[in-house]
């Protein structure tokens, strides 16, 4: 096996750019530029796990899709483990794994234990050791017993594991998971996530994409926020949160709430953004601002009428620095 | 090397297996041959022997090639169906590796077309190939096996590049069938049309092989072997540069994946 040109970092990238090149238009065709990524810097440390967290569109998957060099950037570097992701793409391969995430990129009609040989070869691992690592992550991943069932037959989260036991099938230096708890139930990503978190403290690298905040701020080391294309923040998830360490939440579940209502709430000096989501039979009003004990104290007077359901507020999260970070960046 | 091999074996295996299980393989090689095949048996049985052979191999020889050809492409569409192309191209193994491995499974697949195909010719129509010369005719088959392959293995991974591609090189498939001879000689072509067909290696091999099966045929058999042989080999060079253009486009574009 060649060896490795000497690196600090498992993973370097420096003002990495992709613009994908598309055509508008049926007979007047015109060509379209969309920029993913527009010049991004990453310096990732072995045995880090890593999360890069933005929106649906925002660069996560390109990011990834380059440093497996599935893609090539417009311009910029890219390094895994010293390796440039353009010119050494062999060496990159062979030391890396990556899981998408669904339910894609498996052969349905053929058992787990036939997908996992097949890939096997295609790393070109010898057969010993290919037959002893199938079962050894079998094991670990809880399908042993259900290898040879055919993958169509297997539910989601057998199937997401059975995509993880694929990428590691090499004994990846640094594996790429893109969004890999995606349509999971909640006992099998946290189970997914246990299993994550102890593959980097056994000292794999591990590069993880989320819009799952809860799963960054329980897993991670450390976490970049992407918006269209740019690192708008970077650091701990502690420190992320840092960054609108003066932002409280305060959370009310009410049966309905107008569009008036909610201006009358954005309109508030303190509030920085107001989000309504459904949860079950209700809604649940989310208000970010930077004095929270006195939004509560305007709450009857401003929505006068509406029966509260449940008023609190909180220290702001992951999730509520994610939201301020994306609504500042756009 | 033995890794290579070894990769390209289980290729072979796992295509040979999807294939085992996929009911449009069936309508490949058993049949859109036999229709194919009914209808020239219908049309060359009556004009006698020097056209029997076209009837009797003609079916067999459309579904060989257009599994060989197109299966090796549609199992790269299937590929990206699966969400399985992106893994199979991003791993260390060459993707031209993993292609010969599919494409020597169509290849054995596409010559079970001639089984129904004769079998029509006998039991339907009495049509039988009376002067066949064994030798000649296995090593004809063998050349033409050659040819497709060589095709095949050099115009898949145009699969991989466009999400579009296949509709353009299933065109090709059925323009074969006509410029290079299937079903009738090329001397009935349009004169400015034949100099396409002679700069594809399938019309002189399938030349060789009705040759071999016809009753006073003329010609010099081992010199249409060395012509597909030579014009294969050509092919491959200039598929060498095809994959390499492949492997930098497929990563521009981002056309790997479904979307």
């Amino acid at each position: 096996m060649p060896s490795d040109p000497p690196f600090r970092h498992a993973i370097e990238v420096a003002d990495l750019r992709k613009v994908y090149t598309t055509t508008r238009g049926t007979f007047r065709r015109a060509k379209v530029e969309n920029v993913a990524l527009a010049g991004i810097d990453l310096a990732i440390a072995p045995g880090e796990l890593f999360g890069l967290l933005g929106p649906n569109g925002a660069g996560k998957t390109t990011t990834v899709k380059v440093l497996t060099t599935l893609l090539l950037p417009t311009s910029g570097t890219a390094r895994v483990l010293g390796h440039d992701v353009v010119s050494a793409t062999g060496d990159v391969r062979r030391r890396i794994g990556f899981v998408f995430g669904g339910e894609r990129g498996l052969y349905w009609r053929l058992s787990g234990y036939d997908n996992l040989r097949y890939f096997a070869d295609l790393y070109r691992i010898p057969p010993q050791v290919s037959k002893r690592r199938i079962g050894e992550l079998l094991e670990v991943l809880g399908l042993a017993g259900r290898e040879h069932d055919k993958v169509e037959g297997y539910s989601r989260g057998m199937k997401q594991r059975l995509h993880l036991a694929r990428g590691l099938l090499n004994d990846p230096d640094v594996l790429f998971l893109d969004e890999p708890t995606i349509g999971l139930d909640p006992v099998g990503a946290r189970d997914l996530r246990v299993l994550i978190r102890g593959l980097a403290d056994h000292g794999k690298t591990i590069f993880l994409t989320t819009h799952y905040m809860f799963e960054a701020d329980a897993i991670c080391d450390r976490v970049a926020v992407i918006k269209k294309g740019r690192i708008v923040a970077e650091g701990t998830p502690s420190s992320i949160k840092q960054l609108v360490g003066d932002i409280g939440v305060v959370e009310f579940e009410v049966d309905t709430i107008s569009q008036e209502d909610i201006e009358r709430l954005q309109g508030l000096d303190t509030v920085s953004s107001v989000v309504v989501t459904e949860r079950e039979l209700a809604l649940v009003v989310t208000i970010h601002c930077a004095q929270p004990a006195e939004v509560m104290t305007q709450l009857g007077r401003l929505l006068d009428g509406i029966a509260f359901r449940r008023v609190s507020a909180r220290e702001a999260t992951l999730e509520d620095a994610y939201v301020e970070l994306i609504g500042e960046a756009s | 090397m033995r890794s290579l091999i070894r990769a390209a074996w289980r290729s072979f295996e796992m295509s040979t297996r999807l294939r085992v299980v996929s009911p449009w393989a069936y309508l490949n090689w058993l049949v859109f041959p036999v229709i194919f095949a009914a209808i020239g048996l219908f049309v060359l049985t009556s004009s006698g022997y020097a056209r029997v052979a076209y009837g009797v191999l003609g079916g067999g020889v459309i579904g060989f090639w257009s599994v060989t050809y197109l299966d090796g492409g549609n199992s790269i569409q299937e590929e990206r169906w699966n969400g399985t192309l992106e893994q199979i191209f991003a791993v260390p193994t060459p993707l031209v590796v993993i292609v010969i491995g599919k494409i020597l499974g169509s290849l054995l697949l596409g010559l079970l077309a001639f089984i129904p195909t004769v079998g029509l010719a006998y039991f339907g129509f009495h049509a039988v190939l009376p002067a066949l010369d064994p030798l000649r005719f296995a090593v004809s088959l063998g050349v033409l096996s050659f040819s497709f392959f060589i095709i095949a293995v050099a115009l898949t991974p145009l699969f991989a590049i466009s999400r579009s591609a296949f509709t353009v090189l299933n065109g090709l498939e059925l323009g074969v069938y006509g410029l290079c001879g299937f079903m009738f000689p090329v001397s009935q072509l349009p004169q400015w049309l034949q100099p396409i067909s002679y700069a594809l290696s399938p019309t002189w091999a399938t030349r060789a092989l009705y040759a071999s099966a016809t009753p006073s045929a003329s010609g010099d058999i081992a010199g249409w072997w060395l012509a597909t042989i030579g014009l294969s080999a050509l092919y491959l060079v200039v598929s060498v540069a095809l994959y390499r253009f492949v492997e930098v486009r497929a990563r521009v574009s981002g056309e790997l994946a479904l979307a």
